[in-house]
């Protein structure tokens, strides 16, 4: 019973200015309601309506056919009558819980009943007063625009509601549609939260709408500046409105305008531009276009001529420009706007942007701290470019790195490499056909495209590369031969739509660090996963008696050879090693892209790039490789969000040049080694 | 001095001869001027195939001779293909422009000529200005000059910066694609002024002969384009011939060697990529006319790549070779993705050739590179001359 009550005395309060105003307009709050003729079987008409339905009765139509324009008054009236029950009302009606009688339009709240029927409830007084047939009924479902109005017009009493549920609700209605009526209750209600979350969020709401509606110039500074370090949208969604600017002009110096910059015709503001302004306000006379002056040539066409010339004649501008002036001699029209007339009518005027609000001091506060904003906002951004760029550098890292070690040490370039990685993605998503559970398949997954793609790899390792032994071109075309073959039948096998490899649910979503920047847990995986690989690589390559193999092998095959060691064995394994790891790289591309036949292509190119950029047969080269083409392709992509074709272009070209410098790339093997 | 080079390479006279009686064969059989047992559509097919057969020529000389594995040339192919096709589609819609402004009530100005053809050609891609690479889109001498200028400057900027830094072997290759690439990543853009991957379009209409059927047009480049190869053919056994040509293969074989007998290797290496680039060009140039459309997926890195496949199908180091390669090779990639070549049932499954075609030009290329390194060619060297190479 408390809760009626302490609503009651907070619409009261919320609303005294308007009660006020209006208050010989107030219908009649005399009520002589509650002595409601009760039947259970066939609802009447009561013989005297309860106050608040009186009202809406009053507004029937605009209740029951609500609309934004018309919604206002009726919450005004309901609101000015101080009534109990009208907050109840208004909740219900925005939660689509008020009916309408269609024989009389009466409105009741109603309850279910048996089969089709309903139970009526008096929205006075809250009693059951019959049960009707719902067909006889119509539920009212105000509109969302509607609604959002009910909303802001409730939520001061919601503010101090007991359940948080109501108070977050109430805060969101605010933020949604935030009005004058809404500071004091807010800040009244910030003393008596308890909720610490709730509270700060009040708080934060607090200063975004004392931007808009703080009482004083100094407390809307206040509440400006106190902003210069937020990233949210809210808080520049609530600074924009302050800085927008018209464009005006006066004789003089402008007057009684809070001036934002004065404008120059032809550098600041377009000369056309600013003579449209005149124009318009019938300062000038409007300038013909060129268009605007063939039509009046057109118009004026009298056997064969127009104002003396013959229309043959007229294929130049300089001609019709000629017969123009002559029609304009002869009055047929209106007088042509030469550029000196313009900048004449244009230095009578001084030409300015001025912002809507007139409060100097809150426009500068606002403008000031909207560029900080913006610094801060450029900073972030900065920090996010960073960690896209790692980013795309691990997954060019993944790519390549397969590749880097087979070209450091057999010195060919695996054309279907590419393949491989393919192959890798469409083994998780195989796996994932045959184990629906995502994390177990991912786990499943990653092994076993490594076995596939290993076992691909050393088959065209044994099977091609290694009879084509020293004619490395030829070995480019040979796998590039199995690659062409194995994308086409990839999409024999698979078809060409697009196949998903979806991530498990931990993977999905974002770690969001604040509104700017914010990092996809894929993406950090797959950083995880290249940062693992790339350690056990170096273990592997420095620390185990294969490693130093390989490496003997890479630097000199044949004294390798000599030294008691295989280079066959070691040139399989390595392509093994190598394709494994693109199989692993395709599960994890397969976790952000879409897995086709022509994935591996898309990769390819970029991985050979970051081979050749970071030197052959050197981990650390291919690491600084993929770094350097990942963070290079996002700034370029930064400088030039819109394209990322000429983002890929000018990347390219960066990087032919880069060779002219560097032809052996960033970490060039040294010595004897290099041979060639 | 032309009898004793024709009489110590009696196989350029054997290829003329060939040319010719194909050439003649396919005009007599033709549409327009004889039996019309030949579609104008394989009169085309023929024509374009001539031009294929040139571009691989062009790619022998710099790859089979020279040993520059180039995945780029059909870059230049295609650029040249752009080079004539802004000619034809500025001329074309220029005509449709000004008989369409006939009818106005004033006689049209150029710039309003200008502006229409401007809307005309890149309203698809949401312009209306002409951009400024189309400045003498206007002028077939100037555009014609082009097909060899741009191409060629681009091979000897890039080539300059590619042998001057001693990027060799598979380097080479893959910044040779990375140039390709970039080319047509940069083509595909909308507001690169060349129509993004609309490419330019309705080529087979040639300004001025707007009266002449597509068949007679067809046997008339089908010539152009057997005259073209036959000179290519020439040039390219005349270059390789000489001293010149002794010194090219040399750096094939062992280019240090080479520098240290005191030759300027990336002169000569230049010169070859150069000269092929433009040898690229004017293929592209004939052939695009006869497509009648050119777009920057035509230049896209896997096209360079074919190319070098049938080169090395046909047999490098021989530039009646890379004519076989290419010939045979696109035909037959036409034949068997046209579907036109039957179905093989196997009970339990259908291959279906448009589907396994590439599959099967993916292995023959292995075993090809495995087994024939001399390709199509060299087998052909083994039956026909024993004292082959």
């Amino acid at each position: 019973m408390l809760r009626p009550l302490l609503i009651a005395a907070l619409l009261a309060f919320a609303t005294p200015p308007l009660a006020l105003a209006q208050d010989a307009a107030a219908p009649s709050d005399t009520p002589a309601a509650s002595e409601q003729v009760l039947d259970d079987t066939t609802p009447e008409t009561p013989a005297t309506l309860g106050p608040l339905q009186a009202i809406l009765q009053e507004h029937q139509k605009d209740v029951a056919k609500a609309s934004r324009r018309t919604v206002d008054e009726v919450i005004a009236a309901v609101r000015e009558a101080g009534l109990p029950q009208g907050l109840t009302f208004l909740e219900r009606w925005g939660d689509r819980e008020l009916w309408q009688r269609e024989e009389d339009g009466l409105f009741f709240f109603t309850k279910k009943a048996e089969g089709q029927n309903l139970t009526l409830i008096d929205i006075d007084t809250g009693e059951e007063v019959g049960t009707v047939s719902k067909r006889d009924m119509t539920n009212l479902k105000p509109n969302s625009g509607v609604r959002t109005v009910i909303a802001s017009s409730l939520v001061a009493s919601q503010l101090e509601d007991p359940d948080p549920a109501r108070r977050r609700q109430a805060l969101e209605a605010i933020e949604r549609r935030a009005e004058k009526d809404h500071l004091e209750p807010l800040r009244a209600s910030i003393e008596t939260e308890t909720d610490p979350v709730i509270k700060a969020r009040k708080e934060r709401l607090l200063r975004v709408i004392t931007i808009s509606f703080g009482q004083t110039t100094e407390n809307r500074v206040e509440a400006i500046r106190s902003f210069s370090q937020d990233l949210s949208i809210d808080a520049r969604a609530a600074l924009n409105p302050l800085v927008v600017t018209r464009i005006g002009y006066s004789e003089g110096e402008p007057e009684g305008v809070n001036v934002a910059r004065i404008l120059t015709p032809g550098r600041t503001i377009g000369r056309e531009e600013a003579y449209a302004l005149l124009v318009n306000d019938d300062k000038a006379i409007a300038a013909r276009t060129r268009a605007e002056r063939k039509a009046a040539l057109e118009a004026n066409i009298e056997e064969g001529k127009v104002g003396g010339v013959p229309v043959s004649e007229l294929s130049s501008q300089e001609a019709r420009d000629r017969a123009y002036s002559n029609l304009v001699d002869e009055g047929k029209a209106p007088p042509f706007v030469t550029d000196e007339t313009m900048d004449a009518e244009l230095a009578k005027y001084t030409f300015y942007e001025a912002y809507a609000d007139s409060n100097t001091e809150v426009t500068t506060a606002a403008a000031e701290t909207l560029d900080s904003i913006d610094q801060y906002v450029g900073l972030n951004r900065f920090f996010s470019l960073v960690l896209d760029g790692l980013s795309l550098a691990s997954i060019y890292f993944l790519a390549a790195i397969g590749l880097a070690i087979t070209f450091g040490v057999m010195g060919v370039i695996n054309m279907a490499h590419g393949e491989f990685i393919m192959i890798g993605a469409y083994t998780g998503y195989v796996v994932q056909q045959i184990i629906p559970n995502y994390t177990v398949s991912i786990l499943v997954a990653l092994p076993l495209a490594f076995v596939i793609a290993a076992a691909a790899g050393i088959a065209l390792e044994r099977l091609v590369i290694r009879h084509l032994a020293s004619r490395p071109l030829e070995t480019l075309l040979a796998t590039f031969g199995v690659s062409i073959a194995l994308q086409q039948i990839a999409k024999n096998v698979f078809g060409t739509q697009a196949r998903p490899l979806t991530s498990p649910s931990w993977l999905d979503g974002a770690w969001v660090i604040n509104d700017v920047v914010a990092v996809s847990y894929i993406r950090i995986a797959i950083f995880v996963l290249a940062i693992i690989f790339f350690a056990l690589l170096l273990f592997v390559l420095n620390k185990t008696r294969l490693g130093l193999e390989v490496r003997a092998v890479t630097q000199n095959p044949r004294m390798a050879s000599s030294m008691g060691i295989n280079p066959d064995r070691i040139n399989m394994l390595t392509f093994g090693l190598g394709s494994g790891i693109a199989g692993i790289a395709g599960v994890a591309i397969g976790l952000f892209a879409k897995v086709t036949s022509e994935l591996g292509q898309a990769y390819i190119v970029q991985s050979f790039m970051t081979v050749v950029v970071g030197g052959v047969g050197n981990i650390w080269g291919t690491l600084a490789g993929a770094t350097m083409i990942g963070f290079l392709q996002k700034v370029i992509e930064f400088f030039n969000p819109s394209n990322t074709l000429a983002a890929q272009t000018y990347m390219i070209i960066f990087i032919i040049i880069f060779i002219q410098f560097r032809p052996k790339g960033i970490i060039a093997l040294k010595g004897r080694a290099a041979g060639d | 001095m032309k009898n004793t080079f024709l009489a110590r390479h009696p196989s350029v006279i054997v290829f003329i001869l060939i040319l010719a009686v194909i050439t003649l064969l396919a005009t007599v059989f033709s549409e327009a001027y004889g039996t019309g047992l030949l579609p104008t559509n394989y009169v085309k097919i023929l024509g374009k195939t001539l031009c294929l057969c040139l571009i691989a020529i062009a790619m022998d000389l710099v790859w089979g001779y020279c040993g520059i594995l180039s995945l780029g040339h059909f870059a230049f192919f295609g650029l040249g293909g752009y080079m004539i096709g802004m000619w034809l589609m500025y001329a074309r819609t220029e005509d449709i422009v000004i008989a369409s402004m006939t009818n106005a009530a004033l006689p049209p100005t150029p710039d309003e000529v200008r502006d229409a053809i401007g809307t005309q050609i890149f309203g698809v891609v949401g312009g209306s200005d002409v951009p400024l690479v189309w400045t003498f889109a206007h002028s077939l001498p100037i555009q014609l000059a082009l097909v060899v200028l741009v191409p060629g400057l681009l091979a000897l900027v890039f080539g300059w910066l590619a042998f001057r830094s001693r990027v060799t072997g598979v380097y080479l290759s893959i910044l040779t694609q990375a140039m390709t690439l970039a080319l047509s990543l940069y083509l595909f853009q909308n507001d690169s002024g060349l129509r993004g991957n609309n490419g330019l379009s309705g080529l087979q209409n040639i300004p001025g002969l707007t009266d002449m059927p597509q068949s007679v047009l067809s046997i008339w480049f089908m010539w152009g384009s057997a005259l073209a190869l036959g000179v290519g053919y020439v040039f390219a056994a005349w270059m390789v011939s000489g001293k010149f040509g002794n010194v090219v293969k040399a750096i094939r074989d062992d280019e240090a060697r080479i520098r240290f007998l005191g030759y300027s290797v990336e002169a000569y290496k230049l010169f070859i990529f150069t000269i092929t680039a433009v040898i690229a060009a004017i293929a592209g140039a004939i052939y695009y006319p006869q497509a009648g459309i050119v777009n920057p997926a035509e230049i896209a890195p896997i096209a360079s790549i074919y190319l070098a496949v049938w080169v090395a199908i046909g047999g490098r180091g021989r530039l009646y070779g890379a004519v076989i390669g290419a010939a045979l090779v696109s035909l037959l990639s036409s034949w068997f993705t046209g579907g036109q070549a039957p179905d093989v049932p196997l009970g339990f499954y259908t291959i279906k050739w448009v589907d396994w075609w590439q599959v099967l030009l993916g292995l023959s290329f292995v075993l090809v590179t495995l087994f024939a390194p001399r390709g199509i060619a060299g087998m052909f060297d083994r039956l026909v001359r024993k004292d082959a190479a």
